[in-house]
């Protein structure tokens, strides 16, 4: 469907030259006659892209870290999701609730929408196209094991995965376990370890060792 | 009858649990067309004009065919402009002419470009 590459894909190099596809023109066409009957305003639509370019996983990141460090922020972040990331200042756009998943030792948690795309878009941005497509909804749910393996994680038998399926109402958002040898480090220092794919549940948050590595 | 007892157990969305093949950890940067259908649809949920719901739906609307060939947010756009006809909030007619229009701005644009 799409390319992986950041930089290679063949639509980044559009010019004004040339002729936007039928899809774009329907968008175009849409909005366009939205703003004429004044069902939305003129200046929403930017408004929201540059809300949305606001949204990337560092967001995420900076939550897991100070949960962390700080136990009393963690229990109220466990208890309410969306409260404690207002609590830190970041704002939810739409009306969802959200749910942290505290990893332990003895359960691993993983995040999907087998039904669309529903993620904790206020948190983390938007969503990595195979989070979208078909192979991981549907065997997120069914075969998790595997699924987490073909992301190279392996999680121990003795150890339950609880996959939690998203709505559009309720998200998710997969609090990491915090990685061995970061006894000391700053909230900055943590949340540099903690990757939107740990967040989602497909990877451990990444070991400082890793990080210094070649 | 078992062959089409699975399509009416499930809509074309509804595909957790079944088996499908190995994940591509794919990506890619939205084209600005594709950000602007994103906010489109966030702008659309805040005026309550169709929520995340009421999209998911249009987009099952669609049937398997289409949710098979489009793409992710060509699937949003058409099914938006389907779910607005509906609503009698916009006609096919109108967002025709429109559409005609905008390829003919561009047009001018890429001809004006040009010379």
């Amino acid at each position: 469907m799409h390319e992986s590459n950041e930089h290679g894909h063949p639509h980044a190099e559009i010019s004004h030259t040339e002729r936007p596809g039928y899809y774009e023109i329907m968008e175009t066409a849409v909005r366009e006659l939205l703003v004429e009957k004044q069902l939305i305003g003129a200046g929403e639509i930017r408004r929201q892209i540059e809300v949305l370019d606001s949204r990337t996983p560092a967001l995420g990141a900076k939550i897991v870290a100070r949960a962390w460090l700080d136990p009393d922020f963690k229990a109220r972040l466990l208890k309410n999701g969306r409260a404690g990331c207002e609590e830190l200042g970041i704002s939810f756009y739409d009306d969802t609730g959200l749910i942290v998943l505290e990893n332990t030792e003895k359960v691993h948690n993983l995040i999907v929408c087998t039904l669309c795309s529903c993620y904790p878009r206020p948190v983390l941005g938007l969503p990595p196209d195979w989070y979208k497509l078909k192979p991981y909804r549907s065997r997120a749910v069914s075969e998790p094991r595997a699924v987490l393996a073909e992301f190279g994680t392996i999680i121990p038998d003795d150890v339950e995965i609880r996959v939690s399926d998203s709505t559009s109402m309720v998200r998710y958002l997969v609090l990491p376990r915090r990685p061995e040898g970061t006894e000391g480090f700053t909230e900055e220092q943590l949340a540099a370890l903690v990757t939107r794919d740990a967040m989602i549940g497909v990877i451990p948050a990444n070991s400082p060792a890793a990080e210094n590595a070649p | 009858m078992t062959e089409t007892r699975a399509l009416v157990e499930r809509l074309p969305n509804d595909i957790g649990g079944v088996k499908s093949a190995p994940i591509q950890q794919v990506e890619h940067e939205l084209l600005p067309w594709e950000k602007r259908c994103h906010a489109l649809a966030d702008v659309l949920d805040f005026h309550k004009i169709i929520n995340t719901e009421e999209k998911r739906r249009g987009v099952e609307a669609l049937g398997a065919e289409m949710v098979n060939a489009l793409s992710y947010y060509e699937r949003w756009i058409v099914a938006f402009a389907n779910i607005l006809f509906q609503r009698r909030v916009l006609t096919p007619t109108e967002v025709a002419r429109k559409m005609d229009e905008v390829a003919a701005r561009s047009d001018d644009i890429s001809q004006a470009a040009k010379a």
